[in-house]
């Protein structure tokens, strides 16, 4: 990649210790994350999607250190933050934000709207109180919302209009890059168009930078700049959107790509769909070697013995499969 | 792409409202609890107000008029030397008053820290505090106040008795601070465990909420995020538990004073009133009666209160 990049991720993994059975007898561990590395450029929208449980919202609250990981580093501005303990951590926190999935927890219940925007402006020591309104206000505008907004409760609101609330507070601490947490799953439909809109207008305002975790790919294959995904705590496939979609490598980004419909009743006539077969191993057992070959078409036998090393197949255009890297497929 | 913008002339405007009008209003609704509010205000009323509105002292004899029935001189009648039922009612109600308020701040003091401590900040402090906890609970309630009242008093006495013989000062000759300094204490020692499990228990729940993950995130400190997010949150089981615990308090110190352990004669309780009027119950019934009443009055006024505030404060568990 060409830059330094804003964000590197390199190696991160996150293992969470479990006590399983009616007692708690049995102890065990959630491989939720293991050996992910990215690059995060200034200014685009890094997306990351695959099923539920496949460690997308652990790779973001991780990045944050809001799960310390148990191994990797997360390099910002020259400092790992893995490392930092959560008093040094604070001083980076303004600069890297989250949007949750769900705006109806993720809100104070007792604060109003306005209470809730500005207290990390007042926190972080961005604004004097003699200002605060009027950048509150600024803040509500640029996320469509009426300024009179600032005096209400979470619970006088709709759940675009909170979530737009939680935009907000986001962008009052200024930050640089905002991880969007299936910031748009809880939504209705046509919200969700109005969400993204937003964030595409406030990214191009203030130069933001997203990591968007979604399972939803249209909506993914409409921002992102670039299209990472994953499979059981694993980045199989990270490449720019339109190679991802137009030429997927992975077997499973193709089965993937293979479930989205089409708009067009004679492609989607025609679609083949891939269906794979079984379920998705579990995180506590997963397989070995490269975790996809329980599942993948092309399975060999290598594939169950070493993990599949993650590479460029072509330049910017990473992928972990052995078959992509011999060259059989 | 355009902000698609809310009309502003289709959102109609109401005031907003915090959740805590919310309560009250839902409070409002609740004939019971304003019944049982309208009692706990006018009993606070008269413990508060009690010197001003009493006709007779609470302890000056008149063995003229000795068990006299109610009469518009002796609104509750007189007891067994003369004194008035009405004007020690109204002390009793300033001693339960008392007891019950000065007993449930200390158990709240103690319980709030070290539930808030065990959840807050978990192992090892969560195991340990439980564990006093539970050893709190499993004392007999009753068995306790016994042992402190017999073990204690009479060394407190004696230490209040030299104490007086050498500094003269007339406070040391005041029985009756033994007497609530033990009520205080043992009454505080077994009422404090259920406010530190509500606590903690609403510490653990709390700190797992969204809202507390999102305001980490943003990078506010530990104290906002315990001031401004988890305590707020926590207020409202709590606020009913006080409420109860009020009323629980009450009708303990009446029971402990009723059984000779607590508020002992001649310092009016309702408890030590309805003992000394079981004894004469067939002859003078207004002797137990009216501090009887009182007494139930007072408890069943709490639990409508507590009631009502715990449908008010969690409008999602009724219906």
């Amino acid at each position: 990649m060409s830059a330094e990049p804003l964000l590197r991720v390199e190696n991160l993994v996150k293992h969470f210790h479990v006590r399983l059975g009616a007692f708690g007898e049995k102890a065990a561990t959630v491989y939720a994350l293991d050996d992910v590395s990215l690059d995060i450029q200034e200014g685009e929208t890094l997306s990351l999607v695959g099923e539920s449980g496949c460690g997308k919202s652990t790779t973001g609250f991780t990045i944050l250190n809001l799960h310390r990981a148990s191994g990797g580093k997360v390099i910002y501005k020259g400092q790992d933050l893995t490392r930092l303990d959560e008093k040094t951590m604070r001083l980076f926190r303004r600069d890297l934000q989250i949007v949750f999935q769900d705006p109806y927890s993720t809100l104070n219940p007792r604060m109003t709207v306005g209470e809730a925007i500005g207290e990390p402006m007042l926190f972080h020591k961005l604004t004097t109180r003699a200002q605060l309104k009027d950048k509150t206000a600024a803040l509500l505008q640029d996320v469509g919302l009426p300024t009179r907004f600032a005096s209400r409760y979470p619970h006088e609101l709709s759940g675009g209009q909170r979530q737009r609330v939680v935009i907000a507070r986001a962008l009052a601490c200024q930050p640089k890059f905002i991880v969007c947490d299936e910031a748009i799953s809880a939504l209705d439909v046509s919200i969700q168009a109005q969400i993204i809109n937003l964030l595409l207008d406030l990214q191009e305002k203030y130069r933001l930078t997203y990591l968007f975790i979604a399972h939803d790919l249209a909506v993914v294959r409409h921002i992102s700049t670039r299209v990472g995904v994953m499979y059981l705590g694993r980045l199989a496939e990270l490449a720019p959107r339109d190679a991802l979609f137009q030429t997927p490598l992975h077997p499973y980004t193709k089965a993937l790509l293979s479930a989205v419909p089409e708009t067009d009743p004679e492609r989607e006539r025609n679609r083949k769909r891939q269906i794979l077969q079984g379920d998705v191993p579990s995180p506590l057992d997963p397989p070995s070697g490269c975790r996809f070959h329980t599942r993948c078409p092309i399975a060999m036998e290598v594939c169950s013995r070493t993990v599949p090393e993650w590479s460029a197949a072509r330049p910017g255009h990473l992928v972990a499969c052995h078959a992509v890297n011999s060259g059989v497929s | 792409m355009t902000l698609v913008q809310p009309n502003p002339a289709i959102i109609e405007e109401e005031p907003p409202v915090s959740l805590w009008r919310d309560a009250w209003h839902r409070l409002r609704r609740n004939k019971l609890a304003i019944f049982g509010l309208g009692v706990v205000v006018l009993l606070a009323f008269v413990a508060i107000s009690g010197p001003y509105l009493t006709p007779y002292d609470f302890l000056s004899q008149d063995l003229a008029a000795r068990n006299q029935a109610p009469s518009l001189a002796h609104l509750f009648g007189t007891d067994d030397l003369g004194r008035d039922v009405f004007s020690r009612v109204v002390y009793g109600t300033r001693t339960a008053f008392l007891v019950a308020v000065v007993v449930t701040a200390i158990a709240l003091v103690i319980g709030t820290t070290l539930g808030a401590i065990a959840g807050f900040f978990g192992e090892p402090y969560d195991r340990i505090i439980m564990w006093l906890t539970d050893m709190a609970m499993s004392v007999p309630n009753l068995l306790l106040v016994v042992v402190i009242n017999a073990s204690l008093k009479n060394p407190i006495a004696r230490w209040m008795e030299a104490q007086y013989m050498a500094t003269l000062n007339p406070f040391y000759r005041e029985t009756i601070w033994i007497d609530f300094f033990l009520v205080f204490g043992s009454m505080a020692l077994i009422s404090w465990p259920p406010y530190a499990r509500l606590v903690r228990a609403q510490v653990l729940s709390i700190r797992t909420r969204p809202y507390i993950t999102a305001a980490m995130a943003l990078g506010l400190s530990n104290r906002i995020i315990m001031m401004r997010y988890v305590v707020p949150n926590a207020l409202g089981p709590l606020i009913v538990s006080v409420s109860a615990g009020l009323g629980t308090a009450m009708v303990l110190e009446s029971a402990f004073s009723f059984l000779g352990v607590g508020v002992n004669p001649p310092t009016p309780s309702w408890g030590n009133m309805i003992s000394d009027g079981l004894r004469v119950w067939q002859h003078y019934p207004h002797l137990l009666a009216a501090p009887a009443f009182v007494l139930g009055l007072a408890s069943v006024a709490f639990s409508f209160l507590g009631d009502g505030l715990n449908d008010a404060l969690n409008p999602r568990g009724t219906k």
